[in-house]
């Protein structure tokens, strides 16, 4: 059984601007194009969503439904780098990540060593992560399944958490509307109302050949999801360049030797995050990054094919001695090449048609 | 039970038939061989349930007859390292067997020979025989193309397809096949298909050797057991449908190239060294008179090689998985390889140049 956690940050431009500037916290806000230009709002806070002001709604119309909302113009740099932030508390659980937006993406923690497993208690994580980090909230959905996990993400929404355990899915999908199912939208729920169809329940009463037949390809969706069955894997999309881990200290570390010891715990880091990529991936350089105390950066790197201890060591020792002061940051990584994005063959199939009949066969 | 066996007799065979004991059982008796003696005739059986191998041999003296079972793994490496020219006596001890030769002694738990289970042997329904040099060309020429731990389970082992007159094999993983005909005495109106499962197939091929020595092949509707002098091979069949491979035989290839194996060998191994590690993909650039092979790795290094062939007509690019390639010039033995080409998105057929027995499909990679 799998475990898929759907996080999506609430109100996320809106709650970026809130964060840049508390004073706007308590009044309508939202993000998006100005009226004049006929423009749309992207995101509103939940203030503004009190007055019925709600994404993809021209500006004009929402300024009627609440005439002191304040839009603000789209500051993309600033999502984005929160965007990124947030991807690199995900990166920290697990790389099978799927984003769907800047604000929005799955991550399967089924094979995630973190907390034993519990993907509850690493979504709580990574919620308390980013709201402390970050300084916005992130709803998440917990289930078997990306269909479920999408869902349940905006059942406690905002700044709440839901599971639905394998279990519970039956329980759950049963009373489900089925507009909730994605590709259900007006014209199909409506279709559905001529059969006296609105819940996921409803839809058990039919076979499969029956849906295909009325609803065609969408019928066979309709069946499964209505059942809770969803195998989309969590697809992967982002290939890496490096992959690191690096420490910011407390106190700044004095000298090398105190560089030196914090090394091991590091690089030990780094190689249980490198046995979760996949083996497309080759190792071709080690490199380490030290931050000083006057917040410069310097990086080193030597060529390798694997993580060694004594290499991230001397690599510490020659960054350090640069400039020899106290050191705030510490970092070790490596740099890859990656096998399958350097590939420029495509391998053809002998039996390309054939095959598609013969796994229909074997199922 | 009590024995003596030279050395030189028993490893072999012992060997061979250990050679299917998994390392990892669920099942105690699993991991043990069998062991049976009926005067001077002893035979050793092991088993994984899906492939049982029973080897025989006669000793020179006549010894207590009986039967029971023993770690595989440690008898191999017992009698593996005691000096070549070794006499070994077993004897039988209550629930233990003494193993002593020389001044070595050993004592081996058992379990009894009842425990051992024996593949259910189902009624035959085609049986012929044929010299085992043939079985052994067969997979020879075909088995590397086999596929390995596919989720398309039926290609992870070989096709036997019998018919009058004629034994045919065929191994895929789904990019390249290889295919070869021997005509063997069958009688058999009907055209009879068998998957052997790909340890069957590895198995089988170290039994046989190149002699014109008689083996029976017999074949039920889910087992097939192969008979010679010294051994029995039985494996359980795959149950699955193989490819319909003929479809895939290209035909219509007006690409014609002829090159010497060896060449042409040399110049693959060269420039796989260039070659990204995992996917291996080639470029092959065919001119009147010359094939060049290019290869590039994700460190932008470059591996290129001409090779002087015979053809003439139009030029073409087409990319290969040099692995493909290699294994099909490894196992020719031609002093030519004949490259039937069409283009950049069509199958390539290898074979000898003439009275070729195999023939060996390979999918392009698209560049």
């Amino acid at each position: 059984m799998r475990k898929i956690i759907h996080l999506d940050a609430d109100c996320f431009f809106a709650a970026i601007e809130m964060r840049d500037d508390p004073s706007l916290v308590k009044l309508p806000i939202a993000v998006g194009g100005r009226s004049e230009s006929r423009g749309v709002i992207s995101t509103c806070n939940y203030v503004a969503r009190r007055y019925g002001v709600r994404s993809a709604m021209p500006t004009s119309h929402a300024k009627r439904l609440c005439p002191d909302l304040l839009v603000l113009p789209h500051r993309m740099d600033s999502y984005r780098e929160a965007s990124m932030q947030m991807r690199s508390i995900f990166y920290e659980y697990t790389e099978l990540i799927e984003p769907l937006s800047l604000d929005e993406a799955f991550l399967d923690v089924s094979d995630s060593e973190f907390h034993h497993g519990s993907a509850t208690l690493i979504a709580q994580e990574i919620r308390a992560r980013i709201q402390k980090e970050i300084g916005i909230t992130v709803s998440a959905g917990i289930a078997p399944n990306k269909f479920l996990a999408k869902i349940a993400s905006d059942w406690n929404k905002p700044n709440g958490q839901f599971v639905i355990t394998p279990a519970k899915v039956p329980e759950f999908v049963a009373q489900l509307p089925v507009n909730k199912i994605y590709g259900v939208g007006k014209a199909m729920a409506a279709k559905l109302a001529e059969s006296s169809i609105f819940t996921c329940s409803d839809l058990h009463k039919f076979s499969v050949f029956e849906l295909t037949q009325r609803y065609g390809q969408m019928g066979t969706r309709l069946y499964h999801l209505s059942r809770g069955i969803d195998n989309r894997p969590v697809t992967v999309d982002r290939r890496r360049k490096s992959l690191s881990v690096e420490n910011t200290f407390a106190n700044d570390l004095s000298g090398l030797p105190q560089c030196l010891n914090e090394i091991p715990s590091l690089s030990q880091q780094l190689a249980i995050r490198l046995r979760r990529v996949d083996d497309d991936y080759k190792v071709v350089k080690l490199y380490v990054k030290i931050k000083f105390s006057d917040f410069s950066i310097t990086t080193i790197e030597r060529s390798a094919s694997a993580v060694s201890l004594s290499e991230l060591q001397s690599l510490c020792a020659e960054a350090y001695n640069r400039k020899n002061m106290p050191v705030r940051l510490l970092g070790v990584g490596v740099r890859f090449i990656d096998l399958r994005e350097d590939n420029n063959f495509l391998q053809l199939e002998l039996f390309s048609n054939q095959s598609s009949i013969q796994y229909a066969e074997a199922n | 039970m009590k024995f003596a066996v030279s050395r030189e007799a028993l490893i072999k065979p012992l060997q061979l038939v250990a050679g299917v004991v998994e390392r990892r059982q669920t099942l105690p008796v699993l991991s043990n061989v069998l062991i049976q003696l009926q005067g001077d005739q002893l035979s050793l059986t092991g088993t994984d349930l899906e492939v049982e191998i029973v080897g025989r041999l006669t000793l020179e003296q006549p010894g207590q007859s009986g039967e029971i079972t023993v770690p595989a793994r440690k008898l191999v490496d017992i009698c593996r390292s005691l000096p070549d020219s070794s006499n070994i006596e077993f004897t039988l001890e209550e629930n233990r067997i003494l193993v002593k030769s020389g001044r070595s002694r050993f004592t081996l738990s058992t379990l009894p020979a009842s425990d051992f289970p024996n593949v259910e042997d189902t009624p035959g329904n085609l049986r012929f025989s044929c010299a085992q040099q043939e079985v052994k060309r067969l997979i020879e020429r075909t088995a590397f193309a086999m596929a390995q731990q596919d989720v398309r389970y039926y290609l992870n082992g070989m096709l036997w397809e019998v018919r009058q007159d004629q034994l045919r094999v065929v191994a895929t993983d789904g990019h390249r096949m290889a295919m070869c005909t021997r005509a063997v005495a069958v009688n058999s109106s009907d055209v009879i298909q068998a998957i052997l499962p790909r340890k069957g197939v590895l198995e089988l091929s170290r039994l046989l050797d190149d002699s014109t020595a008689q083996v029976e092949v017999v074949l039920s509707s889910n087992h097939i057991r192969v008979t010679s002098i010294d051994y029995t091979f039985t494996s359980k069949l795959v149950d699955g449908k193989f490819p319909e491979y003929e479809r895939v035989l290209p035909r219509g290839g007006n690409k014609v190239i002829i090159g010497s194996r060896l060449e042409l060998k040399q110049a693959f191994a060269r420039t796989a060294i260039l070659s990204n590690e995992k996917y291996r993909g080639v470029r092959l650039l065919l001119s009147d008179g010359t094939l060049t092979i290019v290869a590039n790795n994700p460190e932008q290094e470059e591996a290129e090689e001409q090779v002087t062939v015979d053809y003439s007509g139009d030029s073409l690019e087409v990319g290969f998985n040099v692995s493909y390639l290699q294994d099909v010039a490894n196992v020719i033995s031609n002093e030519n390889i004949k490259i039937t080409l069409s283009d950049a998105n069509s199958s390539a057929l290898l074979e000898e140049p003439e009275n070729s027995d195999s023939l060996y499909v390979v999918m392009p990679m698209r560049l």
